[in-house]
Parts: C-alpha cells; structure tokens; sequence
C-alpha cells in the first residue's frame, strides 16, 4: 500500500488550481521508516507528502486546529479516519465545502513493531465513506467480529476483571492525552476537567482516573470509530480501546447494528432510539 | 432491612469485610414526572419500604449522564437506582428511550470494570405505582445487601 | 572524601540488588503493559534495573509525585478547618535501582529550580534520602541525545552509586557522591557474598563510555543552540513547527525535567484535597487568566514558550538546560516529533526572517 506519488500529484494539483490552502498528509520523520503528519501551506513542500502502511495517526485531528479550523483543507483519510470525519461533518464542527478529502481503500496500518494492528484486523469499514476521490481498490463492507480481548475479558470472572482494570486506572497519569488526541473530542472545555464541578480530578489516584476514562468513554460511546489515537498517545501504553471496544460491542448488537460514522449524516448511537431497544434490564 | 446479617464481604473485593452496623446506601435518582410522584404515592399511602435509598429528582430519565451513576458510585452510593416512566409515557414525549440506551451502555461497560451488575440497576415506575416502588426499593435494597459494601475507586476525601 | 571504584561480575550484582531489595525501601522499574515506571518492589523477580530506555519512565515521580496531597480541608458554614496536612514526605532511606543518567541529571537540573525562590523542601528532602543506582546503559535509543547537552556522562554525580559494563561479564561500580560511598561501604563490608574487589583500574570504564558515546545517532552543540534560539524568538519557523503538534500535554507529563504544576481542589459535601498534580504549557488552559484573557491562545506560542524554556530560559537563570536529551518525548509523541530535529531546525532558520 504506497499511495505517495498519487497524493503527491493531486496536492500539487490542488495548490495549483487554488482550491485549498493547507493540505494535511504525512511525511517521513527522516530517519527511520516512521512518519509524522505534516500541515503544509506551502506547495513546493508537496514532494515530501508520503502514505505507505505507517501512516496510522488519524488526521481528522488536525480539522480542529487552528490552521485548519477557517481555511480550505486537503486531506487524507483511511476507513477509520473518514468515520470520524463523516461524525465531524454530521455535528457540524467542519464544513464539507471546505474540505477536499482523499479516500484510501485501507489494507491495514502497522504499528512500530511492523506488526498489522489489532484494529486493522478486526476493521469493518477499510474504504473511506466520505471523499472527493479513492485511491485504490475498494473492499466493501467486512463483518463485525468481537474483539478478542472483550470476549477473554468477559469469561473471567467479576474479581479477576476487577483487578486488571484496578491496574489500568492506577497506570493512569491523567496526561489527558488520550482525549486531546482524539478526533472526536473536540469541546473546548472538557467535562474531565471542569474545575467548578465539585468531582473534579487533578490527581492521578486511581479513583480519579477511573472517573475521567469512564466518563470519557461513556461520552464516546456510539461516536467512537476505533481509531486508536488515544493508544498510540498513551504514554502508559495503556488497553484503552478496551473501554471503547465493549461499548461498541453493546451498542452493535443491541442496536439495530450501530456503527459509528458509517452512513452519512448519522449521528451517534445516543442522538436516536428505536421502540425496539432491549428493555429486558429494566425493572 | 435494618439488620445486617455477620460477615457481608464485598463482592468485587471479598477481602473486605463490612463493619457490623453497616447498612447500605442507595442513591436513587427518580423523574419527576412519574417516578418521583410515584414515590410520593408510596409515602401518602403508607407502604414501608427500606429507609437506605437516598432521593434524587431529575427532570426526565434521559437528564441522568452516566457520569452521575459514576459520581455517586464514586461517594456515597453501595448502589445506585433510576426510575423513569415508562416507555412511551415521558413527558417529553421521547426522553425515555434515549435514557434507555445510554443506561444500558453504561450498565455493561460497569460490568466489564469489575461492578456487580445489581449496583446500578433501572426501573419503569409510572405516577400510579406506589406499591411497584416500594417493590423496586426493597429489590435493590436486598440486592445490594447481598453484595455488600462498595470499595472500588471512592474518592479520599468522602467521609460517609 | 575520595570516591572508590569496584569490580564485580552479574550474580554479584544481582546478590547485592537482592540484599539491598530485602533490606532497604527499595524502587525500580516495573513492567506493566509494556511501559516500565519506577515502583516500590519487594523482589528482584518483580523488577528489571536494565529496563530498555524506550519503555521506561521518567524517576522525576518519585521526587516530585504526579500528584500530592497538600492538605485536607473541611468547609462549613460554622467555618473552615484544616484536617490534615501534608506529612513529612521520606524519612528512611530509600534506594532507587537502574536510574538512566539522563533521568538522574534530570534531578540535578531541577535541584535548582527547588532551591530558588520558593524552596521546595519535600523535593530536597526526597532527593537526599535517596541513594540512586544507575543503570547500564550501553547502546543509546533512537531518539537519545544525552551526550550532546551540558553534562559529561563519565562523571556525573547526580546518580550515587554508577553501575557500568565492562569486558568478560565485569560489572563496575563506582561511587559518585559521599552518600553513595557510605551506603556501599557499609553494604560491601558486612558481607563478603557479592564477589566485589576494590579496583583502580577505569580504563576499561573508560572504554565502555567512549563505546556508548559513540552508538549516537544524534549530535549537537547546545552552546550553539542555546545561542540561536535565544535570537529566534520572533521566528515563523515556530508556527511552521508546532503546526502538527496536537496538544495532548504527554510530552510534559513524561519529562524528566518539567516540573510546571497546578493545584486543584476535589471537593465532595464539606470536605475537600488539595492537589498539587502536573500540568503543562502545552495545554490551552494553562495561561488562561480567571479575567478570560490568555496570554498564549495559540499553539505555536505555547510550543515556543516549551522549547524556548528548555533551551534558553532556564540556561539563562541557571546555568544549565532544562532538557537531558533521554528522548522520552519523541519516544511518546503520538505524532513522532521530536524536540531535537524541532530546535534544530528553528536554530538554523534566518534570524527574522
């Protein structure tokens, strides 16, 4: 999968006929054969954009900065990516006029140790859903399979499951940096850390951890697309797709087969409801 | 309900004995339209049900964001319930059924970090219903009594 | 006081960290999730005091915690109280095993920050009840730079006790500072199970430090930068740089030398902890004024405020960098950026242009 030259020709091309002001893509760190996501304004920097089977951060990111927030952007994104995208649309939060987006028909990203990713793997939607042009062959819709460690993890008993996510919470340093690396987290104060709300958390005690990840993920529950920002920026290395995961198992099954971002102009899973939701838990 | 039996441990962490004059406490965070009026129909016609549950009013079940469930779970609550109407009867037409999906969702990721799934449970508990309210208290009451006391992530500063 | 220098071979070594673990409050790096952080242990099983220095975390924690409690208050109507303070932090001594050189200069940096102005007793107390074990570092990361900053390696004396590689399985240990010469005095003379003989020899010491100097990848001379950034502070090459940067603070949590803090309250009923917890510059609400008003609402200048605090600033007020070149911020960057390419590039862009 190296899309480099293609990318390369439609940025120029784009620069060329005046249609974006940024391009957001990525480009080799110089030293090794990982790569860092580059916001480019100038067009004769068109030559260093690559994208081979590295390019795992998702750059929807970037929309919500302030280089790209007001201004035309070309960007490229892979199945996951466009998820997000598509949900950034759907709550209105960038424009589509404004933006030109490269699609990828993903094969999968590999991490640092060149290994496919378990979200490659288990990946539903390896095209992109919103684009202005595809580059490679489309693969169409795969099945929904359950996570493996969701499924070891709901075998083990109520202790066992205590005690190991016991240990994420207290590996947790509360750098926030799960939530400011997510695509999706975009409000401009955070309900983690609110400082006039009477729980709020600045410690990194393990009380204090477990109310900001499961506050965190129950907000992103039914918007979250699986594409691991969140783990590739955790300094702790911590399982946080674990959380997201078991939420997206949930709301699949239970809800008519909710995916995040899937159809266009969708909205998450809590902003509609059907009759037919499982009433069963409810006394 | 007032008695505790010797010997309750915690069930996510059996290490942990409960004192003997333990008794739980449960938050309760009702509706205002249904639940909450049927609770004061439990009161006016004078059903006992246990003293443990400690009352919230909420405008609609859907105003409950998990991060109340995870807020009292983290202070005072051994358990947590929320009542609403039931489907189809919300005052505002639909605030039940979206409620409905984030509680299950919130429900199950609490099971999967370790919570039994009886500390937090839902009831439907119309205006008319004082005595299923009743029910529904004793239930979770008896439940979590079961279950004994909570000790997973409590804040340090709460003092019971 | 003269510092000595010993030679021993691995299962002496391993004998002596095994005393020291069943003796003394003992740290070191633990492994959990594939990241090792510095924990209290209670075997050598438990922990390993060569942990890789991309997986490993700082030791700043455990000098100045991610987060302490200050006090805890009561507030009522009838008043305020306090309930409890913050106690004395460390009275026993305690050993830290397998600390990188760069995380050790890192307490030595911030040493002068402590001492400055405010002087921050805890963190003093800390440092002098800690008898620091290197670890052996042989073969530099990807993103280390260490050799390239304002400290010589050979010498530092902000580890206790240098633990160093030599040829045929030898293992060097040499005292740095009086604290380390009496701990391992004392060690060394009441039992003679860990094969150490007192040795002057440092050449092959001496060969292991040119051997590492020379695995790194990245070279620089920080006068040189110190210099140009100080004249760069109007440089575009700052916005240009801190464009793909995303905020996420984890290169300030990871830091061996940040030290920026802020203090929140957690408050349930009348009851309430006063944290002192890490913060960073990099994040928006770090300058924001209670008025509304922030003084850096864009990212490069908070971007330019991190590296410019690094590398000129702090050089400034005392004399040394703010960073040790261990790499942990390009090593946890989820977008791979490095401070080193970063601060060279802007030191070679034209003064305003």
């Amino acid at each position: 999968m190296d899309y480099s030259k293609q990318i390369q020709d439609i940025a120029a091309k784009l620069f060329a006929d005046g249609k974006i002001d940024v391009f957001v893509g990525y480009r080799m760190n110089g030293f090794d054969d990982n790569q860092i996501p580059v916001v480019i304004t100038d067009p004769k920097e068109v030559s260093t954009l690559v994208f081979t089977e590295k390019s795992v951060f998702n750059l929807s990111n970037y929309l919500k900065a302030d280089h790209t927030r007001n201004k035309r952007a070309g960007l490229v994104v892979k199945g996951c990516d466009s998820r997000s995208l598509n949900l950034l649309l759907t709550e209105s939060q960038v424009k589509r006029d404004r933006l030109y987006i490269i699609g990828i028909a993903c094969e999968g990203v590999v991490d640092d140790k060149g290994q496919k990713m378990q979200n490659c793997i288990e990946c539903i939607v390896p095209d992109a859903v919103v684009y202005d042009e595809m580059l490679g062959n489309p693969q169409g819709r795969k099945d929904y399979i359950v996570n493996a460690d969701i499924k070891a993890l709901a075998e083990k008993g109520l202790v066992e499951r205590r005690e190991y996510f016991e240990e994420i919470f207290e590996n947790c340093i509360r750098c926030n940096a799960c939530r400011h690396s997510c695509p999706l987290c975009y409000c401009a104060k955070c309900c983690i850390d609110q400082e006039t709300a009477s729980l709020y958390n600045g410690s990194n005690t393990a009380s204090s951890a477990f109310h900001a990840l499961m506050t965190w993920s129950l907000h992103l529950a039914g918007r979250c697309v699986d594409c691991r920002n969140c783990e590739k920026a955790c300094p702790s290395h911590l399982p946080l797709h674990l959380l997201h995961k078991q939420n997206e198992k949930v709301i699949f099954e239970n809800f008519q087969n909710h995916l995040a971002g899937v159809e266009e102009g969708e909205r998450g899973a809590f902003y509609k409801y059907s009759l037919k939701d499982p009433d069963d838990f409810i006394m | 309900m007032e008695e505790v039996k010797d010997k309750i441990v915690s069930i996510e962490k059996p290490e942990l004995l409960a004192p003997p004059d333990w008794k739980p406490v449960i938050v309760g965070i009702l509706c205002n339209w249904c639940s909450y009026a049927g609770s004061d129909l439990t009161g006016t016609s004078r059903t006992q049900y246990p003293p443990n549950i400690r009352i919230i009013r909420v405008p609609c079940s859907s105003r409950v964001d998990p991060w109340f469930i995870i807020k009292a779970l983290q202070t005072t609550a051994d358990g947590v319930l929320i009542s609403g109407c039931h489907p189809g009867d919300c005052h505002y037409i639909s605030g039940n059924y979206y409620a409905r999906r984030r509680f299950l969702v919130t429900r199950e990721l609490l099971k999967m970090v370790g919570f039994h799934e009886h500390r937090v449970q839902f009831s439907w508990v119309s205006a008319a219903e004082g005595a299923k309210f009743a029910q529904v208290v004793k239930k979770v009451t008896e439940d979590v009594v079961k279950l004994g006391p909570l000790h997973l992530y409590k804040k340090e500063n709460f003092n019971k | 006081m003269s510092f000595s220098t010993f030679v021993t071979d691995k299962a002496g070594l391993q004998k002596m960290y095994e005393a020291i673990i069943s003796k003394h409050e003992t740290y070191a790096p633990v492994e959990k999730f594939g990241k090792y952080d510095y924990k209290k242990v209670s075997s050598l099983k438990e922990c390993d005091p060569d942990s890789p220095i991309a997986e490993t975390m700082s030791v700043k924690p455990l000098f100045f915690p991610r987060s302490s409690k200050i006090m805890k208050y009561e507030a009522t109507s009838a008043g305020t109280s306090i309930l409890e303070t913050d106690q004395d932090p460390l009275t026993a001594q305690r050993v830290v095993l397998g600390v990188k050189h760069c995380d050790a200069r890192g307490l030595q940096v911030l040493e002068a920050v402590n001492k400055w102005d405010y002087i921050d007793s805890d963190f003093l107390k800390r440092r002098e009840n800690t008898v620091i074990f290197s670890a052996r570092c042989d073969k530099a990361g990807t993103h280390c730079f260490c050799t390239s900053l304002d400290y010589d390696l050979e010498n530092l004396d902000a580890l206790d006790i240098a633990v160093v590689n030599g040829a045929e399985g030898k293992i060097y240990l040499q005292t740095r500072t009086e604290r380390g010469e009496t701990f391992l005095k004392e060690k060394l003379e009441k039992s003679t199970m860990y094969n150490v003989q007192s040795t002057n020899d440092e050449s092959e010491m001496k060969k292991q430090y040119v051997a590492f100097a020379a695995s790194f990848r990245l070279k620089m001379d920080y006068k040189d930068i110190n210099e140009k950034m100080a004249k760069r502070f109007d440089s575009p090459a700052f916005e240009e740089a801190s464009r793909n940067c995303v905020s996420c603070n984890t290169c300030a949590f990871i830091c061996p030398t940040c030290h920026c803090f802020k203090i929140s309250d957690e408050k349930i009923k009348d009851t309430g902890v006063r944290y002192k917890s890490y913060d960073s510059c990099n994040n928006v609400y770090f300058t924001l004024e209670a008025g509304g008003h922030n003084p850096r609402p864009a990212k490069y200048r908070r971007w330019r405020q991190r590296s410019m605090h690094k590398f000129v600033y702090y050089k400034e007020r005392f004399g040394v960098n703010l960073c040790v070149g261990c790499g942990h911020c390009a090593i946890s960057c989820p977008v791979n950026i490095s401070i080193f390419d970063v601060v060279n590039h802007i030191a070679s862009t034209p003064v305003g242009s």
